[in-house]
């Protein structure tokens, strides 16, 4: 009964991978490439840079950072303020991270004194 | 436990070495930190910068005084006072308006200053504080499981 049930879900996830992949190929979204963007230039010149090159959601927040963050590098603000949601669960990963190795070290270390002890 | 016994002796070069780069260490990823907003950089790689700081320490004087020298419930207190004033900036949106993590106060000075961003920047910095809290305190947590017996072996001795 249970590898009938396994066997049926993952039949479900390959047809509708597969469904999936024929519909994106059919419709390929608008994603950037990167060609035609200089870093260099827009550092040296955030005011007057060209922001006709640009697609996709990189064209987004070229062409709205300065007037939405006054931010001068872009990866700041896109951490910090676009993302500030996803800044928040990537810095409580590191407070668990943290609990779950002073729940491992510390036992460790017990259990060494109680050996020591034992000795 | 010829190894350890050569990381015991605590070489002189290995000793002025670490000495000599700790201090530099430590400003460099506070100015990593301070200026995240304006140049590459941000809170995350500054607070790791400062955090490699203990290891210096470590390598040059030992666990003995690295365990003095950092006070472990300080630093897991401070972790936790980091998180708590990113998640008030972040709510500073709500209170005044606006969506949760929404920059509210960021009109002030001309691109590149350092507080032209408004939260973006303070947001680095409790970022960053909470990052170089919890790596210390996950180093010495790991230094503990290492120098422990190197602790025990020099008690027995004596």
């Amino acid at each position: 009964m249970k590898k009938a049930i396994c066997l049926i879900s993952l039949a479900a996830i390959l047809v509708a991978g597969c469904f999936a992949m024929n519909y994106s190929a059919k419709e390929v979204p608008i994603a950037y490439d990167g060609s035609g963007f200089s870093p260099a230039q827009l550092y040296a010149d955030p005011k007057g840079y060209d922001l006709e090159d640009p697609d996709g959601v990189a064209d987004l927040i070229v062409r709205t950072n300065l007037d939405r963050t006054m931010a001068a590098n872009n990866v700041a603000a896109v951490v910090f303020d676009y993302r500030g949601f996803d800044t928040i669960g990537e810095s409580f990963i590191l407070l668990a991270s943290i609990a779950g190795s002073y729940a491992i070290l510390r036992s460790s270390k017990k259990r060494k004194e109680e050996h020591g002890d034992e000795a | 436990m010829k190894l350890k016994e050569g990381i015991k002796s605590k070489n002189t070069v290995v000793k002025c070495g670490a000495d000599m780069i700790l201090p530099f260490a430590i400003v460099f990823g506070l100015a990593v930190i301070l200026f995240g907003t304006v140049s590459p950089g941000g809170g995350f790689q500054g607070g790791v910068i400062v955090a490699s700081a203990c290891i210096l320490l470590y390598l040059g004087h030992g666990y003995g005084v690295t365990s003095k020298a950092l006070d472990q419930e300080f630093l897991e207190v401070n972790e936790a006072l980091g998180a708590i004033i990113y998640v008030l900036l972040a709510a500073c949106g709500l209170f005044l308006g606006a969506r949760f993590c929404q920059n509210v106060f960021f009109d002030n000075g001309s691109v590149g200053d350092l507080i032209s961003a408004g939260t973006i920047t303070f947001m680095s910095f409790a970022v960053g504080y909470k990052v170089l809290t919890g790596i210390g305190v996950l180093l010495l947590l790991m230094f503990g499981l290492l120098g422990g017996e190197d602790d025990d072996e020099e008690e027995a001795e004596e």
